[in-house]
């Protein structure tokens, strides 16, 4: 699965955004592609990380089959976990129905 | 196209920039100890330009090409725009802790671009068409554009053609079939060295009798008859002592202002956007200096960001970080700073769209947001220097921290004694005390004081010029209505 990656420009933000984003890697090493996100790609999912509340990045001019993520607090992490494993389980079970 | 960080310094190699310091001319002048960390700062908009966890507020898309190009090149399209601005702003003051030097272009562009359209919409003129074909090349090449408004100025009873000396202000000598001859200066010019080019700005509303010094253009840095004279700064040759660290409290990043002399310089029809229509001169002035006053709501609280920080970690250090007293300041500190990132925001999120699309920030707000500049910096400065103590001016030299010179009875060296006595808090080294008060040295009163003090009360205008704007838009008389009604006043 392709995931487009999106921050914020980090003026003020209240954790490192770089490691959320090590960490989902991590987590989902061999089985997400995290990129950082480009006008002209189509990704199954956008991930949009920001420094705080307000996570004012940009992100309309992406496409992404699956919808957008939004992560602004690293307890979001979880969430964010729990999200992708879901629509990794769906495109699964897509596969598995095509079969 | 984006250059790097490394591409833009290489570029500046190219110019043939003509620089005066100390009274000699510098002709390495990228590698001089004393201007380089200036140039660092410039930098900096590069590199985070080109990082990804940074890009959405260095970069946008010209509404020009429909490139992706530096913000600092770019036309405000949105009130989105003009609070990316902003934290872009501050990004780059926490990046650097000083002055980045090139917000004066991006404030010029955005300026020129709305008041050429409308000197056009009067005279017929193609001021506008030709603005934009010259901020296409400057967008394509990336460069780094210093927008230079304020002139010498002589006596400030006078208008420009009162003065004794008519060159007091920048003013057109002659004008030719082929474009014009410019002769004047430009005073504290910040970045003027490190830029590529200069877009030149009237500095005050003028009159018919001022006409020849209404003009607005563009010139490369190293055009023929341009130079610039070094402005210094407090304890700025400190830079130039062998091994300097320590003691510079920022040794990487500063700031930089110059004079720049224009020496009858040559200007072609293509680069010129205003050639005597004196009563757009005010229109210009007014534009510019509202964005710039918009810009110190974003740069100073970046800096202001650091010197927290650094005024927290003086604290830890000196284990005084417990006492009630010095949280209150803290918390004091980050009040002051981020009421002025509020203004910077709110200035933007007022926005509006001028008759030529880019957007202008709401001027009330931007000149409240500078009038509030003028101060709180220097609260902040002092608050930093009450948490720091007076070590951080009395402190023996980083040379003798290190020094091996035996002058105790018992072979003590110089070092050890430093290091003995200057030992704070069992939390950490005391190179690093004196690495965080010698930061906190620098910005109260050594080189970074300019930017960050100084800078703060004169640049974007002085205090005054801010009040009276603010008495042009304060409404007072719909601010009387309202009394009257509810006091029951017919």
């Amino acid at each position: 699965m392709l995931c487009g990656v999106k921050f914020c420009g980090g003026c003020n933000p209240r954790f490192e955004r770089g490691e959320v984003l090590k960490k989902l890697k991590e987590h989902f090493a061999g089985r997400v592609d995290f990129m950082y996100a480009e006008e002209e790609a189509v990704y199954d999912i956008l991930l949009i990380i920001g420094g705080c509340t307000n996570c004012c990045a940009s992100y309309c001019e992406y496409e992404a089959k699956k919808g957008n993520i939004m992560l602004w607090d690293p307890d979001h992490v979880e969430r964010v976990v729990h999200e992708l494993e879901h629509i990794l389980l769906s495109a699964a079970d897509d596969r598995q129905e095509l079969v | 196209m984006l250059m790097t960080g490394a591409q833009y310094i290489e570029s500046l190699r190219k110019l043939k920039t003509r620089v005066y310091m100390f009274g000699e001319k510098v002709d390495n002048w990228i590698d001089h100890p004393i201007i380089r960390p200036s140039i660092n700062s410039v930098k900096m908009t590069y590199d985070l330009a080109l990082d990804p966890e940074c890009a959405d507020l260095m970069t946008a898309k010209s509404n020009i090409t429909g490139e992706i190009i530096n913000r600092f090149n770019h036309l405000h399209q949105s009130t989105d725009d003009l609070r990316k601005k902003v934290k872009m702003q501050r990004l780059l003051g926490q990046k650097t802790a000083s002055c980045f030097q090139r917000c004066v272009g991006m404030d010029a562009f955005n300026a020129e671009y709305s008041t050429t359209y409308e000197i056009d919409k009067k005279y017929g003129t193609e001021y506008h068409k030709r603005f934009e074909k010259y901020l296409k090349y400057v967008q394509d090449n990336d460069l780094t554009v210093d927008g230079a408004m304020t002139d010498p100025k002589g006596d400030r009873a006078k208008s420009p053609s009162q003065q004794e000396d008519p060159d007091l202000f920048v003013r057109i000598v002659e004008k030719r079939e082929d474009g014009i001859v410019v002769r004047g200066a430009k005073a504290h010019q910040t970045g003027s060295i490190n830029s590529h080019e200069h877009l030149v700005m009237p500095t005050i509303s003028l009159t018919e009798s001022d006409k020849a010094y209404a003009v607005s253009f563009a010139v490369p840095s190293d055009v023929d008859g341009l130079f610039m004279i070094y402005g210094r700064q407090s304890c700025d040759t400190r830079k130039m002592e062998e091994g300097a660290d320590i003691d510079l409290g920022n040794k990487q990043y500063g700031g930089q202002e110059a004079l720049v002399v224009f020496d009858d310089v040559f200007v072609p029809w293509e680069r010129v956007f205003m050639c005597e229509e004196w009563d757009f001169a005010g229109m210009l002035v007014e534009r510019f200096a509202g964005y710039h006053r918009q810009s110190y709501g974003g740069c100073k609280v970046g800096v202001g960001d650091v010197i927290i920080g650094a005024a927290a970690l003086a604290a830890d250090y000196n284990g005084a970080n417990k006492a009630s007293h010095i949280k209150d300041k803290l918390i004091e500190m980050t009040h002051l700073n981020e009421t002025l990132y509020c203004c910077g925001i709110a200035c933007s999120a007022e926005g509006y769209p001028t008759e030529a699309g880019n957007y202008q920030i709401d001027m009330l707000l931007a000149n409240v947001c500078k009038q509030n500049v003028t101060r709180f910096p220097y609260e902040i400065v002092r608050l930093a220097e009450d948490i720091a103590g007076g070590l951080m001016v009395t402190m023996p030299s980083e040379k003798d921290f290190k020094s091996n010179l035996k002058v105790g009875r018992n072979g003590e060296t110089i070092g050890d004694v430093c290091n003995k006595y200057f030992k704070g808090s069992p939390v950490t080294s005391t190179e690093n005390r004196m690495r965080i008060l010698r930061f906190i040295e620098n910005v109260a009163l050594g080189t970074a004081a300019v930017g960050y003090r100084t800078e703060s009360l004169h640049g974007a205008g002085s205090p005054q010029a801010q009040r009276i704007m603010i008495a042009r838009q304060g409404n007072i008389e719909g601010k009387k209505e309202l009394a009257k009604k509810i006091a029951g006043i017919k």
